[in-house]
């Protein structure tokens, strides 16, 4: 098999780390070895704010798989039964994501100037006030050896760069950004993903809508139709779907820090989820998506699972124990750990909204009476995943089948079952965007994974729009 | 458990970064082990212990190109290569201007508290266990747990090829218990620097007798409410508005509530918002990661909004001094105050409930964020333990709320100052020291079913 430049010595490692751990009693084993680059850089206007780079690896494995076992016996106490594992065959295998154009070879001063050209062209609008670029690099090699007998070497690259517009006046702080809010648009690709965003070409039109923004109207407060654009609702199908299905939430194990879930075992095949139209997938597997990957921490094959199908709920995701402890014959593939020193978690991989047969075209077309919203700013939800808030950045009113004025501080509440069964309408496939997800917050330590979600436009009939204080 | 590096091995470490060929040279090293027991369902599920250092080399070229690169190894060879890639990426940066240069050596305060507790890093995984297990013999039949104990020791090295060398090193013990009965769940958490500080067995019993207090509980509407924060969600509060106005960056790019409004009555005479690093208790290193001397900041005196916190960068272009609250470089996003407390009150928390008419008793929020920046409006969930007060007793738990609230002005409405504080974490940010408070008109948007 191919190692993917995996050194010898490492792997002579992360066979000693097995082999003491095994000796001093751990019935199961997993030492994994990572090595990271990541380049960051950021633009204000005419300026630089940082450039960073960075690796990161860990050591002294001998003394760290002595003391996991001693840290596992110190569980020993409070353990209700010893843990079962859902079984996985072992793997010998390398895996590496799509990557054209190596993003680490490419000059840094041709990054800086892509930038400068995008903060440049967003400052032509006169009253713009701060112009925002930046370039988020990141590559992970890692070695995975179990007591399994699984060998995996993978090596993954993402790519991310975005532009924030920023208008403040008159009380207000607005702003655009572009291709998605929260340093922009991620993908699982190289320098070729950055180039393809024209962040120079499409900068004055965003900067012009965070301008045009300050002395737009607020939008109004009520209940009303909302149609979403993909950005908004990969957001949605984030915090509404995407961690509810999380089977260590069900099970209680966030409960004290991030929370639980309104989902409970016994649940799959039965409880409606939303309308007809919704269906959800995991697709572990999805080329070019921040959540795709060969395999997870724990060895298992990346999967296509069925989460939601016609509304309703089918699957949780889950990982060897969870999956063991609910009486699962396999896990579905889904932990990952941020970084050498934390323990793997259950995080979503591309949770995607399958597509419709409708278009964004189409739905403002037969809506008398509603409010279209488009990329986040802020999101807030229960500890349960149920009742939740969302601001988006921009909005526009739609009268009579047209979209109309635009609208400032949008935002809509509601509860995730109400608001995925009002559903009646999702863009088709030409309109469904892959957003990647860099940010994804969990655990403790608090660890940030990074996910996608495939979406298309969606309508939602008689949601709360525009709460305030 | 936990054995500490030291200055001189750090100093060692980064000394061939401090002889780069740069202009000039900023190196932060943090070196940090601990460990961290979490329980849910009343059984340990995940167990850690972590131990990292990382080399933050920052380097200048013609006087304002800035590269920052790091590594997480002590070796020498890879120290050296972090260095000649900071040094690589100055000098394709183009030239900032607004770059205040390194650090000058300046003298830390000259009594600094010791935050360092030999115990605390050394604390064995048996012994967290331990202290779960204190925590839940609280515990009756009915309720299950979920929590965490956690200790930490962190050493922090910040040199600079204009002679500064500041060494901390620094403790931290946490116990967070959440008991969870069939219809309601209670929450407790003391953070202090020494785990000896912390009465596991006391914090289990408050998250219980709260989950007691909480079964069957009722629905109430959204509206106006009365009310008593305890200190937990009043740090959440006071985080958001350090996020979103404490710092300088966003006092100069007049973004926040401080913008235009220093020397200004924004809030309730009755509070006092500082950051201090450097209080007896608080958990703050007496330098920041630009190697400037930590100064307390009084941020809001009695009301009225006094200052923001500055590193190198905004005050130059402020025309103002650092007052040592710098992040590590590179930092596009301004100081940040890590040490924040509110002066706290008169009242005991008992007092704060026999005050209030109707109101209602809220232990923490969950997951709160912005609505508006400029006017500080924020949005969030109640959680773990959510009561109606009337006539001065609390009467019943409630089902959860989500509050919308503009930040400022519910610290206008304060009724009354608890007085005793406790630090508490927030979700997205550290922990700050705030007492409990009474606040009217505190706006509630809609409601859950648990």
């Amino acid at each position: 098999m191919t190692t993917n430049g995996i050194p010898s010595e490492i792997k002579e490692l992360a066979e000693r780390a097995l082999g003491v751990a095994t000796a001093a009693g751990a019935t199961y084993v997993d030492a994994r070895y990572l090595s990271e680059q990541s380049e960051q850089i950021d633009v204000q206007d005419d300026r630089v704010t940082g450039v960073g780079r960075g690796s990161t690896a860990g050591s002294r494995i001998e003394e760290a798989a002595r003391l996991a076992v001693e840290i596992a016996r110190s569980s020993r106490a409070l353990m209700k039964g010893p843990v079962r594992m859902a079984g996985e065959p072992p793997h010998e295998a390398s895996w590496s994501s799509p990557c054209a154009i190596d993003p680490f070879t490419v000059p840094l001063d041709q990054k800086i100037d892509l930038l400068l050209a995008a903060t440049k062209a967003a400052k032509q609008v006169k009253e713009l006030t701060i112009a925002e670029a930046s370039i988020d690099l990141w590559r992970r090699t890692s070695w995975l050896a179990t007591s399994d007998g699984t060998r995996i070497a993978q090596t993954i690259t993402h790519t991310g760069a975005g532009l924030r517009a920023i208008a403040i006046g008159g009380g207000e702080v607005q702003q655009r950004s572009y291709p998605n809010s929260f340093r922009g648009g991620f993908a699982s690709a190289g320098w070729e993903y950055a180039t393809a965003m024209d962040l120079p070409g499409n900068a004055p039109a965003y900067a012009e809508e965070a301008v045009a923004l300050l002395s737009a109207p607020e939008c109004p407060s009520g209940t009303t139709t909302l149609i979403l654009t993909p950005d908004q609702l990969g957001l949605q199908v984030h915090e509404s779907i995407g961690h509810p299905i999380e089977l260590d939430r069900v099970l209680g194990m966030e409960a004290a820090y991030a929370g639980t879930s309104f989902l409970k075992p016994g649940d799959e095949g039965s409880l409606r989820y939303g309308s007809d139209l919704i269906n959800i997938t995991a697709d572990a597997t999805l080329p070019g998506a921040l959540g795709s990957f060969g395999y997870d921490d724990e060895g298992v094959e990346a999967q296509t699972i069925p989460i939601i199908r016609e509304g309703i709920f089918q699957e949780f995701i889950s990982s060897r124990e969870t999956a063991g402890e609910t009486g699962g014959e396999r896990s579905n593939g889904t932990m990952r750990a941020s970084g050498w020193d934390v323990i793997p978690l259950i995080r979503m991989t591309n949770i995607n909204l399958e597509p419709g047969t409708s278009s964004l075209e189409e739905m403002i077309a037969t809506t008398d009476d509603g409010i279209l919203m488009s990329t986040n700013q802020s999101w807030s939800i229960d500890d349960k995943r149920v009742n939740f808030q969302f601001g988006c950045e921009i909005a526009w009113e739609i009268k009579d089948g047209k979209r109309g004025r635009m609208l400032r501080n949008p935002n809509y509440a509601g509860r995730t079952v109400d608001f995925w069964s009002s559903c009646d309408a999702l863009g088709g496939p030409d309109e469904w965007v892959v957003w990647g997800t860099p940010n994804c917050g969990k655990g403790q330590p608090g660890q940030t994974a990074r996910v996608a979600h495939g979406t298309s436009p969606g309508r939602f009939r008689g949601v709360n729009v525009g709460v305030r204080g | 458990m936990s054995r500490l590096l030291g200055p001189d091995r750090l100093a060692d470490a980064i000394e061939p970064a401090l002889r780069s060929a740069a202009d000039g040279t900023l190196v932060v090293a943090v070196h940090s082990a601990g460990g961290l027991t979490r329980f849910a369902s009343s059984r340990i599920h995940q167990n850690t212990h972590r131990e990292d250092v990382e080399i933050r080399v920052m380097a200048v070229a013609d006087e304002c190109r800035v590269g920052v690169a790091t590594t997480h190894s002590l070796e020498r060879e890879r120290v050296e290569a972090a260095s000649a890639n900071a040094l690589s990426i100055a000098r394709v940066t183009p030239r900032t201007a607004a770059f205040p240069g390194i650090t000058e050596p300046r003298p830390l305060a000259a009594e600094l508290p010791e935050r360092f507790d030999e115990a605390t890093a050394a604390t064995s995984p048996a012994e967290r266990a331990a202290a779960v297990t204190l925590a839940l013999n609280e515990f009756p039949s009915d309720m299950e747990g979920a929590g965490a104990v956690e200790t930490v020791a962190d050493e922090v090295l910040v040199a600079t090829s204009t002679g500064v060398r500041h060494y901390g090193r620094i403790t931290r013990a946490a116990v967070s218990v959440m008991a969870m009965s069939p219809d309601s769940s209670g929450y407790a958490e003391l953070i202090e620097g020494k785990l000896s500080d912390l009465d596991a067995a006391a914090i289990g019993a408050r998250a219980v007798r709260k989950a007691e207090a909480g079964r069957n509980p009722q629905p109430v509407g959204p509206g106006s409410y009365t009310v008593i924060l305890e200190p937990a969600a009043t740090s959440t509060l006071m985080q958001f508005l350090a996020w979103l106005g404490f710092g300088a960056k966003s006092l100069l790019e007049e973004r926040s509530f401080m913008a235009g409004k220093i020397g200004q009555k924004l809030m309730d005479e009755r509070i006092t918002i500082t950051d201090d690093p450097l209080a007896a208790d608080a958990l703050g290193l007496p330098f920041d990661f630009e190697g400037t001397p930590a100064q307390p900041v009084t941020l809001i005196d009695r009301g009225v909004a006094t200052s923001v916190v500055w590193d190198r960068e905004t005050a130059k272009r402020g025309g103002r001094e650092s007052t040592g609250h710098g992040l590590p470089a590179p930092n596009p996003d301004g100081p940040f105050p890590l040490n924040l407390r509110m002066q706290p009150g008169t009242d005991s928390l008992d007092d704060l409930i026999a005050g209030c008419e109707r109101g209602l008793l809220v232990t923490r929020f969950h997951y709160s964020n912005v609505v508006h920046e400029k006017e500080a409006i924020l949005t969030g969930m109640t959680r773990d333990g959510t009561f109606l007060v009337q006539d001065g007793k609390i009467l019943h738990g409630v089902r959860n709320l989500r509050y919308t609230q503009n930040a400022v002005e519910a610290l206008r409405n304060v009724e009354a100052i608890g007085d005793t504080t406790e630090i508490s974490s927030e979700l997205f940010f550290g922990g700050s020291r705030a007492p409990a408070l009474r606040i009217r008109d505190f706006k509630f948007s809609s409601t859950t079913d648990h």
